[in-house]
Protein backbone atom coordinates (compact mmCIF):
# COMPACT_ATOMS: atom_id res chain seq x y z
CA UNK A 1 0.00 0.00 0.00
CA UNK A 2 2.61 2.73 0.79
CA UNK A 3 4.96 1.50 -2.07
CA UNK A 4 2.10 1.87 -4.74
CA UNK A 5 1.41 5.54 -3.15
CA UNK A 6 4.98 6.49 -3.75
CA UNK A 7 5.11 5.24 -6.99
CA UNK A 8 1.93 7.26 -8.22
CA UNK A 9 3.73 10.01 -6.44
CA UNK A 10 7.06 10.21 -8.21
CA UNK A 11 5.97 8.24 -10.92
CA UNK A 12 8.84 6.76 -11.77
CA UNK A 13 8.90 3.10 -10.54
CA UNK A 14 9.44 0.37 -12.78
CA UNK A 15 5.65 -1.30 -12.29
CA UNK A 16 3.01 0.93 -14.11
CA UNK A 17 1.24 3.87 -11.61
CA UNK A 18 -1.78 2.86 -9.28
CA UNK A 19 -4.77 2.90 -11.38
CA UNK A 20 -7.16 5.92 -11.15
CA UNK A 21 -9.63 3.95 -9.61
CA UNK A 22 -10.07 0.58 -7.73
CA UNK A 23 -13.21 -1.03 -5.69
CA UNK A 24 -12.77 -3.51 -3.68
CA UNK A 25 -15.82 -5.12 -1.73
CA UNK A 26 -17.73 -1.88 -1.42
CA UNK A 27 -20.91 -2.54 0.27
CA UNK A 28 -23.89 0.33 0.49
CA UNK A 29 -27.01 0.12 2.09
CA UNK A 30 -29.98 2.78 3.41
CA UNK A 31 -31.54 3.19 6.36
CA UNK A 32 -35.20 3.83 5.95
CA UNK A 33 -36.66 6.20 8.79
CA UNK A 34 -39.04 3.27 9.75
CA UNK A 35 -35.75 1.52 11.37
CA UNK A 36 -35.82 -0.69 8.08
CA UNK A 37 -32.29 -1.34 5.90
CA UNK A 38 -32.30 -1.54 2.18
CA UNK A 39 -29.14 -3.40 1.07
CA UNK A 40 -28.15 -1.68 -2.10
CA UNK A 41 -24.69 -2.72 -3.27
CA UNK A 42 -24.09 -5.77 -2.18
CA UNK A 43 -20.44 -6.81 -2.90
CA UNK A 44 -18.46 -4.82 -5.75
CA UNK A 45 -15.02 -4.48 -6.66
CA UNK A 46 -13.67 -3.13 -10.28
CA UNK A 47 -11.00 -1.28 -11.60
CA UNK A 48 -10.71 1.62 -13.66
CA UNK A 49 -7.53 1.45 -15.91
CA UNK A 50 -6.18 4.91 -17.23
CA UNK A 51 -7.33 5.89 -20.55
CA UNK A 52 -10.06 3.50 -20.35
CA UNK A 53 -14.16 4.16 -20.68
CA UNK A 54 -16.53 2.38 -18.60
CA UNK A 55 -20.11 1.39 -19.10
CA UNK A 56 -21.64 0.57 -16.29
CA UNK A 57 -25.57 -0.91 -16.75
CA UNK A 58 -28.48 -2.24 -14.77
CA UNK A 59 -31.65 -2.78 -14.15
CA UNK A 60 -33.84 0.28 -12.93
CA UNK A 61 -33.18 0.85 -8.84
CA UNK A 62 -29.94 -1.66 -8.69
CA UNK A 63 -28.10 1.31 -7.33
CA UNK A 64 -25.76 2.47 -10.16
CA UNK A 65 -26.49 6.19 -8.89
CA UNK A 66 -26.06 4.79 -5.18
CA UNK A 67 -22.74 3.57 -6.30
CA UNK A 68 -21.30 6.75 -7.96
CA UNK A 69 -22.29 8.74 -5.11
CA UNK A 70 -20.18 6.43 -3.20
CA UNK A 71 -17.41 6.70 -5.28
CA UNK A 72 -16.93 10.08 -5.25
CA UNK A 73 -17.30 10.10 -1.23
CA UNK A 74 -20.73 12.19 -1.36
CA UNK A 75 -22.12 8.73 0.63
CA UNK A 76 -19.60 6.62 2.93
CA UNK A 77 -19.71 2.79 2.17
CA UNK A 78 -20.72 0.60 4.72
CA UNK A 79 -17.85 -1.77 4.11
CA UNK A 80 -14.96 -2.54 1.35
CA UNK A 81 -12.02 0.33 0.42
CA UNK A 82 -11.70 2.80 -2.64
CA UNK A 83 -8.45 3.80 -3.96
CA UNK A 84 -8.06 7.05 -5.90
CA UNK A 85 -4.79 6.82 -7.21
CA UNK A 86 -3.79 4.18 -4.96
CA UNK A 87 -5.16 6.05 -1.92
CA UNK A 88 -7.89 6.53 0.22
CA UNK A 89 -9.13 9.72 0.35
CA UNK A 90 -11.53 11.62 3.02
CA UNK A 91 -14.21 13.74 1.49
CA UNK A 92 -14.11 14.43 -2.06
CA UNK A 93 -11.47 12.93 -4.90
CA UNK A 94 -9.98 15.55 -6.50
CA UNK A 95 -9.27 16.05 -10.01
CA UNK A 96 -12.82 14.05 -10.31
CA UNK A 97 -15.48 15.24 -12.97
CA UNK A 98 -18.92 14.83 -11.93
CA UNK A 99 -21.89 14.84 -14.01
CA UNK A 100 -25.55 13.22 -14.19
CA UNK A 101 -28.54 13.61 -16.39
CA UNK A 102 -30.00 16.89 -14.74
CA UNK A 103 -27.73 19.90 -16.38
CA UNK A 104 -27.48 21.33 -12.83
CA UNK A 105 -26.94 25.01 -14.54
CA UNK A 106 -26.99 27.67 -12.28
CA UNK A 107 -29.90 30.08 -13.57
CA UNK A 108 -28.06 32.91 -12.27
CA UNK A 109 -24.85 32.21 -14.10
CA UNK A 110 -24.20 32.35 -18.01
CA UNK A 111 -22.89 29.52 -20.00
CA UNK A 112 -19.34 31.09 -18.95
CA UNK A 113 -20.43 31.72 -15.75
CA UNK A 114 -21.21 28.07 -15.04
CA UNK A 115 -18.64 26.84 -16.97
CA UNK A 116 -15.93 28.84 -14.60
CA UNK A 117 -17.30 27.47 -11.25
CA UNK A 118 -14.84 24.59 -10.69
CA UNK A 119 -12.05 27.20 -11.31
CA UNK A 120 -13.23 29.94 -9.19
CA UNK A 121 -14.00 27.54 -6.11
CA UNK A 122 -10.60 26.65 -6.87
CA UNK A 123 -9.49 29.99 -7.35
CA UNK A 124 -7.40 30.23 -10.43
CA UNK A 125 -7.47 34.13 -11.50
CA UNK A 126 -10.69 35.17 -13.51
CA UNK A 127 -8.70 36.31 -16.73
CA UNK A 128 -6.72 32.51 -16.83
CA UNK A 129 -10.15 30.64 -15.79
CA UNK A 130 -12.27 33.14 -18.55
CA UNK A 131 -10.09 32.82 -21.57
CA UNK A 132 -9.70 28.77 -20.53
CA UNK A 133 -13.60 28.06 -20.19
CA UNK A 134 -14.54 30.04 -23.46
CA UNK A 135 -11.69 28.01 -25.21
CA UNK A 136 -13.54 24.52 -23.83
CA UNK A 137 -17.02 26.28 -24.41
CA UNK A 138 -15.96 26.91 -28.74
CA UNK A 139 -14.60 23.21 -28.39
CA UNK A 140 -18.31 21.61 -27.88
CA UNK A 141 -19.80 23.76 -30.29
CA UNK A 142 -21.05 26.98 -28.15
CA UNK A 143 -19.48 29.71 -29.73
CA UNK A 144 -21.01 32.97 -29.34
CA UNK A 145 -23.18 31.30 -26.52
CA UNK A 146 -20.76 31.97 -23.60
CA UNK A 147 -22.63 34.73 -22.62
CA UNK A 148 -26.11 33.21 -22.27
CA UNK A 149 -28.41 32.76 -19.24
CA UNK A 150 -29.66 28.70 -19.33
CA UNK A 151 -32.83 29.52 -19.91
CA UNK A 152 -31.77 30.62 -23.42
CA UNK A 153 -30.06 27.78 -24.22
CA UNK A 154 -31.82 24.18 -25.61
CA UNK A 155 -31.61 21.10 -23.31
CA UNK A 156 -28.74 20.09 -25.52
CA UNK A 157 -26.73 23.40 -25.54
CA UNK A 158 -26.88 22.82 -21.54
CA UNK A 159 -25.75 19.42 -21.09
CA UNK A 160 -22.97 20.64 -23.55
CA UNK A 161 -22.20 23.73 -20.78
CA UNK A 162 -22.73 20.84 -18.02
CA UNK A 163 -19.79 19.07 -20.03
CA UNK A 164 -17.46 21.84 -20.39
CA UNK A 165 -17.87 22.61 -16.86
CA UNK A 166 -16.68 19.38 -16.12
CA UNK A 167 -13.90 19.05 -18.38
CA UNK A 168 -12.64 22.32 -18.32
CA UNK A 169 -11.11 21.13 -15.24
CA UNK A 170 -9.36 18.78 -16.39
CA UNK A 171 -10.43 16.08 -14.33
CA UNK A 172 -8.53 12.59 -14.89
CA UNK A 173 -11.73 11.07 -14.02
CA UNK A 174 -14.84 11.45 -15.29
CA UNK A 175 -17.98 9.75 -13.12
CA UNK A 176 -21.36 10.45 -15.43
CA UNK A 177 -24.84 9.26 -14.70
CA UNK A 178 -26.67 8.98 -17.71
CA UNK A 179 -25.56 12.11 -18.67
CA UNK A 180 -27.43 12.03 -21.80
CA UNK A 181 -30.61 10.36 -21.08
CA UNK A 182 -32.47 13.28 -21.82
CA UNK A 183 -31.01 14.58 -25.04
CA UNK A 184 -33.13 13.44 -28.66
CA UNK A 185 -30.86 10.82 -30.52
CA UNK A 186 -29.49 13.35 -33.38
CA UNK A 187 -27.55 15.39 -30.09
CA UNK A 188 -26.79 12.81 -28.18
CA UNK A 189 -24.81 10.79 -30.89
CA UNK A 190 -23.26 14.35 -31.15
CA UNK A 191 -22.60 15.24 -27.75
CA UNK A 192 -21.48 11.29 -26.90
CA UNK A 193 -18.87 11.74 -30.06
CA UNK A 194 -17.22 14.85 -28.75
CA UNK A 195 -17.11 13.34 -24.85
CA UNK A 196 -15.51 10.19 -26.22
CA UNK A 197 -12.95 12.42 -28.57
CA UNK A 198 -11.99 14.61 -25.20
CA UNK A 199 -12.15 12.25 -22.97
CA UNK A 200 -9.52 9.72 -25.40
CA UNK A 201 -7.64 12.82 -26.42
CA UNK A 202 -6.71 13.51 -22.97
CA UNK A 203 -6.16 10.03 -21.70
CA UNK A 204 -8.31 10.74 -19.07
CA UNK A 205 -10.31 7.75 -17.96
CA UNK A 206 -14.90 7.74 -17.79
CA UNK A 207 -17.01 5.77 -15.55
CA UNK A 208 -20.53 5.88 -17.48
CA UNK A 209 -23.44 4.60 -16.32
CA UNK A 210 -26.14 4.67 -18.58
CA UNK A 211 -29.92 2.91 -19.54
CA UNK A 212 -28.59 2.43 -23.19
CA UNK A 213 -27.00 -0.31 -24.03
CA UNK A 214 -26.26 0.94 -27.32
CA UNK A 215 -24.64 3.96 -25.84
CA UNK A 216 -22.16 1.92 -23.58
CA UNK A 217 -21.36 -0.59 -26.09
CA UNK A 218 -20.30 2.28 -28.77
CA UNK A 219 -18.79 3.91 -26.30
CA UNK A 220 -17.01 1.58 -23.74
CA UNK A 221 -13.97 -0.30 -23.59
CA UNK A 222 -15.54 -2.64 -20.95
CA UNK A 223 -19.31 -2.79 -19.98
CA UNK A 224 -20.28 -4.13 -16.71
CA UNK A 225 -23.58 -5.33 -16.27
CA UNK A 226 -25.15 -5.08 -12.40
CA UNK A 227 -27.74 -7.44 -10.98
CA UNK A 228 -30.72 -6.57 -8.77
CA UNK A 229 -30.53 -5.20 -5.91
CA UNK A 230 -28.46 -5.91 -3.66
CA UNK A 231 -26.30 -5.18 -6.83
CA UNK A 232 -23.54 -7.17 -7.93
CA UNK A 233 -21.98 -7.43 -10.90
CA UNK A 234 -23.38 -10.17 -13.27
CA UNK A 235 -21.48 -9.63 -16.13
CA UNK A 236 -18.18 -8.16 -17.61
CA UNK A 237 -17.51 -7.41 -21.06
CA UNK A 238 -14.64 -6.33 -23.03
CA UNK A 239 -15.57 -4.63 -26.51
CA UNK A 240 -12.80 -4.82 -28.86
CA UNK A 241 -14.66 -3.80 -32.08
CA UNK A 242 -11.33 -2.27 -33.72
CA UNK A 243 -13.07 0.19 -35.12
CA UNK A 244 -11.74 3.30 -34.57
CA UNK A 245 -12.84 4.38 -30.99
CA UNK A 246 -13.20 7.81 -31.50
CA UNK A 247 -15.65 7.69 -33.78
CA UNK A 248 -19.14 6.51 -32.16
CA UNK A 249 -21.19 7.11 -34.70
CA UNK A 250 -19.30 4.62 -37.03
CA UNK A 251 -18.51 1.96 -34.30
CA UNK A 252 -22.45 1.06 -34.23
CA UNK A 253 -21.54 -0.45 -38.06
CA UNK A 254 -18.52 -2.46 -36.90
CA UNK A 255 -19.12 -6.40 -36.75
CA UNK A 256 -19.71 -7.68 -33.08
CA UNK A 257 -21.73 -4.21 -32.34
CA UNK A 258 -24.81 -5.61 -32.05
CA UNK A 259 -23.80 -9.30 -30.98
CA UNK A 260 -22.29 -6.78 -27.79
CA UNK A 261 -25.83 -5.33 -27.76
CA UNK A 262 -27.93 -8.74 -27.92
CA UNK A 263 -25.77 -10.47 -25.32
CA UNK A 264 -26.46 -7.37 -22.26
CA UNK A 265 -30.23 -8.00 -23.23
CA UNK A 266 -30.40 -10.82 -22.55
CA UNK A 267 -28.43 -10.29 -18.63
CA UNK A 268 -30.48 -7.47 -18.03
CA UNK A 269 -33.72 -10.09 -18.36
CA UNK A 270 -35.89 -7.53 -19.44
CA UNK A 271 -39.29 -9.42 -19.40
CA UNK A 272 -41.02 -7.43 -22.21
CA UNK A 273 -44.80 -6.81 -22.50
CA UNK B 1 -57.87 53.58 -27.02
CA UNK B 2 -59.16 51.71 -30.29
CA UNK B 3 -58.20 54.14 -32.75
CA UNK B 4 -54.94 53.92 -30.96
CA UNK B 5 -54.05 50.56 -31.59
CA UNK B 6 -55.40 50.55 -35.07
CA UNK B 7 -53.37 53.08 -36.43
CA UNK B 8 -50.28 51.25 -34.59
CA UNK B 9 -47.56 50.59 -37.21
CA UNK B 10 -46.57 47.00 -35.99
CA UNK B 11 -50.23 45.70 -36.17
CA UNK B 12 -48.87 44.96 -39.98
CA UNK B 13 -46.99 42.02 -38.59
CA UNK B 14 -49.68 40.65 -36.00
CA UNK B 15 -52.45 41.06 -38.57
CA UNK B 16 -51.28 39.87 -41.96
CA UNK B 17 -54.36 39.11 -44.09
CA UNK B 18 -52.89 38.89 -47.29
CA UNK B 19 -51.45 35.23 -48.33
CA UNK B 20 -47.51 35.19 -48.39
CA UNK B 21 -44.20 33.94 -46.21
CA UNK B 22 -44.90 35.07 -42.61
CA UNK B 23 -42.53 37.84 -42.03
CA UNK B 24 -40.50 37.44 -38.89
CA UNK B 25 -41.57 39.75 -36.31
CA UNK B 26 -38.89 42.54 -35.88
CA UNK B 27 -37.97 43.33 -31.79
CA UNK B 28 -39.42 46.54 -32.23
CA UNK B 29 -42.46 45.09 -33.36
CA UNK B 30 -41.93 42.66 -30.46
CA UNK B 31 -41.54 45.37 -27.56
CA UNK B 32 -44.51 47.51 -28.99
CA UNK B 33 -46.66 44.66 -28.85
CA UNK B 34 -45.93 44.34 -25.15
CA UNK B 35 -46.33 47.66 -24.98
CA UNK B 36 -49.78 47.55 -25.81
CA UNK B 37 -50.69 45.00 -23.39
CA UNK B 38 -48.64 47.12 -20.68
CA UNK B 39 -51.21 49.72 -21.89
CA UNK B 40 -54.73 47.91 -22.12
CA UNK B 41 -53.66 46.57 -18.95
CA UNK B 42 -53.35 49.99 -17.05
CA UNK B 43 -56.19 51.34 -19.05
CA UNK B 44 -58.83 49.06 -17.87
CA UNK B 45 -57.62 49.83 -14.09
CA UNK B 46 -58.18 53.06 -14.52
CA UNK B 47 -61.47 52.50 -16.10
CA UNK B 48 -62.62 50.08 -13.29
CA UNK B 49 -61.38 53.05 -10.51
CA UNK B 50 -62.97 55.77 -12.54
CA UNK B 51 -66.09 53.92 -11.97
CA UNK B 52 -65.60 52.70 -8.78
CA UNK B 53 -65.07 56.11 -7.78
CA UNK B 54 -68.24 58.21 -9.82
CA UNK B 55 -70.01 55.27 -8.39
CA UNK B 56 -69.16 56.16 -4.43
CA UNK B 57 -69.77 60.13 -6.00
CA UNK B 58 -73.18 59.74 -6.87
CA UNK B 59 -74.33 57.56 -4.23
CA UNK B 60 -73.21 59.70 -1.25
CA UNK B 61 -74.11 62.98 -3.33
CA UNK B 62 -78.01 61.88 -2.76
CA UNK B 63 -77.65 61.58 0.95
CA UNK B 64 -76.51 63.99 3.72
CA UNK B 65 -76.17 60.41 6.39
CA UNK B 66 -74.06 58.52 4.09
CA UNK B 67 -71.80 61.37 2.61
CA UNK B 68 -70.75 61.87 6.82
CA UNK B 69 -70.57 58.26 6.98
CA UNK B 70 -68.57 57.17 3.71
CA UNK B 71 -66.85 60.50 2.55
CA UNK B 72 -67.21 60.95 -0.77
CA UNK B 73 -64.06 61.64 -3.65
CA UNK B 74 -64.84 65.05 -3.98
CA UNK B 75 -64.56 65.58 -0.26
CA UNK B 76 -61.53 63.64 0.17
CA UNK B 77 -59.66 65.01 -2.63
CA UNK B 78 -60.84 68.62 -1.07
CA UNK B 79 -58.94 67.21 2.21
CA UNK B 80 -55.96 66.42 0.39
CA UNK B 81 -55.49 69.45 -1.49
CA UNK B 82 -55.71 71.32 1.85
CA UNK B 83 -53.51 68.94 3.37
CA UNK B 84 -50.88 69.81 0.57
CA UNK B 85 -51.56 73.14 1.35
CA UNK B 86 -50.89 73.32 5.14
CA UNK B 87 -47.69 70.77 4.10
CA UNK B 88 -49.23 68.76 6.74
CA UNK B 89 -49.45 65.87 4.25
CA UNK B 90 -45.62 65.88 2.91
CA UNK B 91 -44.62 65.95 6.41
CA UNK B 92 -46.69 63.06 7.19
CA UNK B 93 -46.04 61.05 4.95
CA UNK B 94 -42.37 61.59 4.92
CA UNK B 95 -42.19 61.14 8.84
CA UNK B 96 -44.20 57.30 7.94
CA UNK B 97 -41.97 56.87 4.89
CA UNK B 98 -39.04 56.83 7.09
CA UNK B 99 -40.15 54.71 9.86
CA UNK B 100 -41.21 52.34 7.64
CA UNK B 101 -38.70 52.24 5.12
CA UNK B 102 -35.76 51.83 8.54
CA UNK B 103 -38.27 49.14 9.63
CA UNK B 104 -38.24 47.47 6.76
CA UNK B 105 -34.35 47.47 6.45
CA UNK B 106 -33.97 46.36 9.26
CA UNK B 107 -36.30 44.05 9.82
CA UNK B 108 -35.45 42.13 6.82
CA UNK B 109 -31.60 42.75 7.28
CA UNK B 110 -31.74 40.84 10.68
CA UNK B 111 -34.45 38.29 9.85
CA UNK B 112 -32.48 37.38 5.62
CA UNK B 113 -29.54 37.33 7.94
CA UNK B 114 -30.88 34.97 10.41
CA UNK B 115 -32.80 32.74 8.58
CA UNK B 116 -29.85 32.59 5.64
CA UNK B 117 -27.47 31.30 8.69
CA UNK B 118 -29.80 28.65 9.87
CA UNK B 119 -28.86 26.91 6.74
CA UNK B 120 -25.25 26.55 8.08
CA UNK B 121 -26.85 24.40 10.96
CA UNK B 122 -29.17 21.67 11.28
CA UNK B 123 -28.84 21.29 14.94
CA UNK B 124 -29.13 25.41 15.44
CA UNK B 125 -32.42 25.43 13.25
CA UNK B 126 -33.75 22.56 15.00
CA UNK B 127 -33.11 24.47 18.04
CA UNK B 128 -34.29 27.73 17.01
CA UNK B 129 -37.77 26.80 15.08
CA UNK B 130 -39.86 26.33 17.90
CA UNK B 131 -38.67 29.78 19.41
CA UNK B 132 -39.67 30.98 15.70
CA UNK B 133 -42.90 29.87 15.85
CA UNK B 134 -43.96 31.39 19.17
CA UNK B 135 -42.49 34.77 18.23
CA UNK B 136 -44.48 34.55 15.00
CA UNK B 137 -47.64 34.23 16.76
CA UNK B 138 -47.03 37.23 19.03
CA UNK B 139 -49.67 39.73 17.42
CA UNK B 140 -47.10 42.53 17.07
CA UNK B 141 -49.85 45.05 18.31
CA UNK B 142 -50.29 43.37 21.60
CA UNK B 143 -46.00 44.35 22.20
CA UNK B 144 -46.71 48.29 21.28
CA UNK B 145 -47.65 48.93 24.81
CA UNK B 146 -44.05 47.75 26.24
CA UNK B 147 -42.40 49.16 23.08
CA UNK B 148 -43.26 52.75 24.12
CA UNK B 149 -41.74 51.97 27.53
CA UNK B 150 -38.86 50.91 26.36
CA UNK B 151 -38.48 53.22 23.05
CA UNK B 152 -40.37 56.11 24.62
CA UNK B 153 -42.28 57.80 21.57
CA UNK B 154 -39.97 59.05 19.45
CA UNK B 155 -39.06 57.80 15.95
CA UNK B 156 -36.75 54.77 17.60
CA UNK B 157 -40.45 52.67 19.23
CA UNK B 158 -42.36 52.93 15.37
CA UNK B 159 -39.17 51.51 13.46
CA UNK B 160 -39.18 49.06 16.57
CA UNK B 161 -42.53 48.24 16.14
CA UNK B 162 -42.21 47.80 11.98
CA UNK B 163 -39.18 46.39 12.68
CA UNK B 164 -40.50 43.53 14.35
CA UNK B 165 -43.65 43.34 12.19
CA UNK B 166 -41.01 41.72 9.55
CA UNK B 167 -38.45 40.25 10.87
CA UNK B 168 -40.35 36.70 11.48
CA UNK B 169 -41.79 37.06 7.84
CA UNK B 170 -38.11 37.75 6.69
CA UNK B 171 -36.66 34.94 9.01
CA UNK B 172 -38.80 31.85 7.41
CA UNK B 173 -39.05 33.10 3.50
CA UNK B 174 -35.22 33.02 3.65
CA UNK B 175 -34.83 29.99 5.55
CA UNK B 176 -37.13 28.56 3.22
CA UNK B 177 -35.35 29.55 -0.46
CA UNK B 178 -31.88 28.36 1.43
CA UNK B 179 -32.93 24.58 2.71
CA UNK B 180 -35.16 24.69 -0.82
CA UNK B 181 -31.87 24.44 -2.97
CA UNK B 182 -31.71 21.21 -5.13
CA UNK B 183 -29.48 18.98 -2.95
CA UNK B 184 -27.58 17.62 -6.41
CA UNK B 185 -26.71 21.10 -7.18
CA UNK B 186 -24.89 21.14 -3.25
CA UNK B 187 -23.45 17.57 -4.48
CA UNK B 188 -22.20 18.69 -7.55
CA UNK B 189 -20.27 21.99 -5.88
CA UNK B 190 -18.68 19.48 -3.22
CA UNK B 191 -17.46 17.36 -6.35
CA UNK B 192 -16.10 20.77 -7.51
CA UNK B 193 -14.11 20.96 -4.23
CA UNK B 194 -16.28 23.69 -2.44
CA UNK B 195 -15.79 24.60 1.29
CA UNK B 196 -19.05 24.89 2.99
CA UNK B 197 -18.89 28.62 2.91
CA UNK B 198 -18.38 28.63 -0.87
CA UNK B 199 -21.52 26.45 -1.03
CA UNK B 200 -22.93 28.83 0.82
CA UNK B 201 -21.83 32.20 -0.83
CA UNK B 202 -22.13 30.83 -4.49
CA UNK B 203 -25.34 28.90 -4.30
CA UNK B 204 -27.43 29.10 -1.36
CA UNK B 205 -27.48 32.90 -0.87
CA UNK B 206 -28.24 33.53 -4.99
CA UNK B 207 -30.49 30.64 -4.84
CA UNK B 208 -32.41 31.99 -2.53
CA UNK B 209 -32.62 35.25 -3.38
CA UNK B 210 -36.15 34.61 -5.12
CA UNK B 211 -37.76 33.80 -1.91
CA UNK B 212 -36.13 36.59 -0.30
CA UNK B 213 -37.86 39.06 -3.16
CA UNK B 214 -41.18 37.60 -2.42
CA UNK B 215 -40.72 37.93 1.32
CA UNK B 216 -39.26 41.54 1.11
CA UNK B 217 -42.85 42.69 -1.25
CA UNK B 218 -44.48 41.12 1.26
CA UNK B 219 -43.11 42.83 4.04
CA UNK B 220 -43.45 46.29 2.64
CA UNK B 221 -47.02 46.30 4.08
CA UNK B 222 -46.17 44.80 6.91
CA UNK B 223 -43.74 47.41 7.82
CA UNK B 224 -46.13 50.05 6.84
CA UNK B 225 -48.75 48.02 9.37
CA UNK B 226 -46.44 48.07 12.10
CA UNK B 227 -45.11 51.69 11.61
CA UNK B 228 -48.87 53.11 11.73
CA UNK B 229 -49.81 50.81 14.64
CA UNK B 230 -46.78 52.18 16.50
CA UNK B 231 -48.16 56.14 15.37
CA UNK B 232 -51.52 55.00 16.20
CA UNK B 233 -50.40 54.10 20.07
CA UNK B 234 -48.49 57.57 20.88
CA UNK B 235 -47.34 60.09 18.49
CA UNK B 236 -47.59 63.54 17.23
CA UNK B 237 -46.86 63.29 13.62
CA UNK B 238 -47.28 60.99 10.80
CA UNK B 239 -49.85 59.19 8.97
CA UNK B 240 -51.20 57.18 11.48
CA UNK B 241 -51.30 60.04 13.49
CA UNK B 242 -53.39 62.00 10.85
CA UNK B 243 -55.81 59.00 10.69
CA UNK B 244 -56.07 58.16 14.15
CA UNK B 245 -56.82 62.22 15.11
CA UNK B 246 -59.28 62.62 11.97
CA UNK B 247 -61.15 59.50 12.79
CA UNK B 248 -61.64 60.70 16.49
CA UNK B 249 -63.11 63.80 15.60
CA UNK B 250 -65.62 61.66 13.02
CA UNK B 251 -63.63 63.84 10.19
CA UNK B 252 -63.91 60.49 7.77
CA UNK B 253 -63.26 62.06 4.36
CA UNK B 254 -59.90 62.94 6.05
CA UNK B 255 -59.11 59.43 7.29
CA UNK B 256 -59.97 58.57 3.78
CA UNK B 257 -57.23 61.19 2.52
CA UNK B 258 -54.45 60.01 4.98
CA UNK B 259 -55.36 56.23 3.77
CA UNK B 260 -54.96 57.47 -0.15
CA UNK B 261 -51.15 58.63 1.29
CA UNK B 262 -50.59 55.34 3.12
CA UNK B 263 -52.03 53.28 -0.25
CA UNK B 264 -49.87 55.78 -2.78
CA UNK B 265 -46.61 55.01 -0.27
CA UNK B 266 -47.21 51.32 0.11
CA UNK B 267 -47.53 51.29 -3.84
CA UNK B 268 -44.19 53.63 -4.38
CA UNK B 269 -42.14 51.00 -1.58
CA UNK B 270 -43.55 47.89 -3.61
CA UNK B 271 -42.57 49.31 -6.98
CA UNK B 272 -39.15 50.29 -5.57
CA UNK B 273 -38.55 46.93 -4.21
CA UNK B 274 -40.18 45.21 -7.94
CA UNK B 275 -37.14 47.61 -9.82
CA UNK B 276 -34.39 46.43 -7.16
CA UNK B 277 -35.28 42.66 -8.05
CA UNK B 278 -35.44 43.30 -12.02
CA UNK B 279 -31.40 45.01 -11.18
CA UNK B 280 -30.09 42.16 -8.68
CA UNK B 281 -31.88 39.17 -11.32
CA UNK B 282 -31.05 40.18 -14.36
CA UNK B 283 -31.33 36.32 -15.56
CA UNK B 284 -35.03 36.20 -14.50
CA UNK B 285 -35.59 39.18 -17.09
CA UNK B 286 -33.82 37.47 -19.69
CA UNK B 287 -36.46 35.06 -19.47
CA UNK B 288 -39.40 36.19 -20.90
N1 LIG C 1 -31.76 8.32 0.20
C1 LIG C 1 -32.29 7.09 0.07
N2 LIG C 1 -32.88 6.50 1.11
C2 LIG C 1 -33.42 5.27 1.01
N3 LIG C 1 -33.40 4.54 -0.12
C3 LIG C 1 -32.82 5.07 -1.21
C4 LIG C 1 -32.23 6.37 -1.17
N4 LIG C 1 -31.73 6.65 -2.40
C5 LIG C 1 -32.01 5.57 -3.15
N5 LIG C 1 -32.64 4.62 -2.45
C6 LIG C 1 -33.05 3.29 -2.94
O1 LIG C 1 -31.88 2.64 -3.35
C7 LIG C 1 -32.10 1.95 -4.56
C8 LIG C 1 -31.07 2.34 -5.57
O2 LIG C 1 -31.24 3.69 -5.95
P1 LIG C 1 -30.36 4.35 -7.09
O3 LIG C 1 -30.85 5.73 -7.30
O4 LIG C 1 -28.95 4.19 -6.74
O5 LIG C 1 -30.73 3.42 -8.33
P2 LIG C 1 -30.29 3.55 -9.85
O6 LIG C 1 -29.69 2.27 -10.24
O7 LIG C 1 -29.48 4.77 -10.06
O8 LIG C 1 -31.70 3.70 -10.54
P3 LIG C 1 -32.04 4.37 -11.93
O9 LIG C 1 -31.50 3.47 -12.97
O10 LIG C 1 -33.52 4.41 -11.96
O11 LIG C 1 -31.40 5.73 -11.94
C9 LIG C 1 -33.52 2.25 -4.98
O12 LIG C 1 -34.30 1.14 -4.69
C10 LIG C 1 -33.92 3.41 -4.14
O13 LIG C 1 -35.27 3.28 -3.78
MG1 LIG D 1 -29.82 6.57 -11.15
Amino acid sequence: MIETSLKTQTGTGVAAPAPPLVVEHVAKSYELDGGGIVPVIGDLSLTLREGEIVSIVGPSGCGKTTLLNTLCGLLAPDAGRIRWHGREVAGQPQNVGYMLQKDLLLPWRTALGNTMLGLEIRGMPWAQAEDRCRAMLDQLGLHGFADHYPTTLSGGMRQRVALARTLVNEPDVLLLDEPFAALDFQSKLLIENDTVGLVRQGRRSLLLITHDIEEAVSLADRVIVLSKRPTQIKAVYDIALGADRHDVISVRQAPGFSDHVRSIWADLDVVLQ
Amino acid sequence: MTADVDAAPASSAAAQTTIGPARPMTSQGRRWLRLRSTLAVLVTQLVVLAGFLAFWEFMTGQNKAAAFMFGSPSAIFKFLSQMVYDGSLWRDTSVTGLETLLGFFVGNCIGTLIGLSLWYSRFVSRVVEPFVIALGSIPIIALAPIIIIWFGTGLISKVAMSTLSVVIVALVTSYKGATGVDPDQINLLRTLGASKFQIFRKLVVPASLADIFAGLKLTVGFALIGAIVGEFMSSSEGLGHAIFKAGSLYIIPKVFAALVATIALALLLTFAVGKIEQLLMPWRRQQR
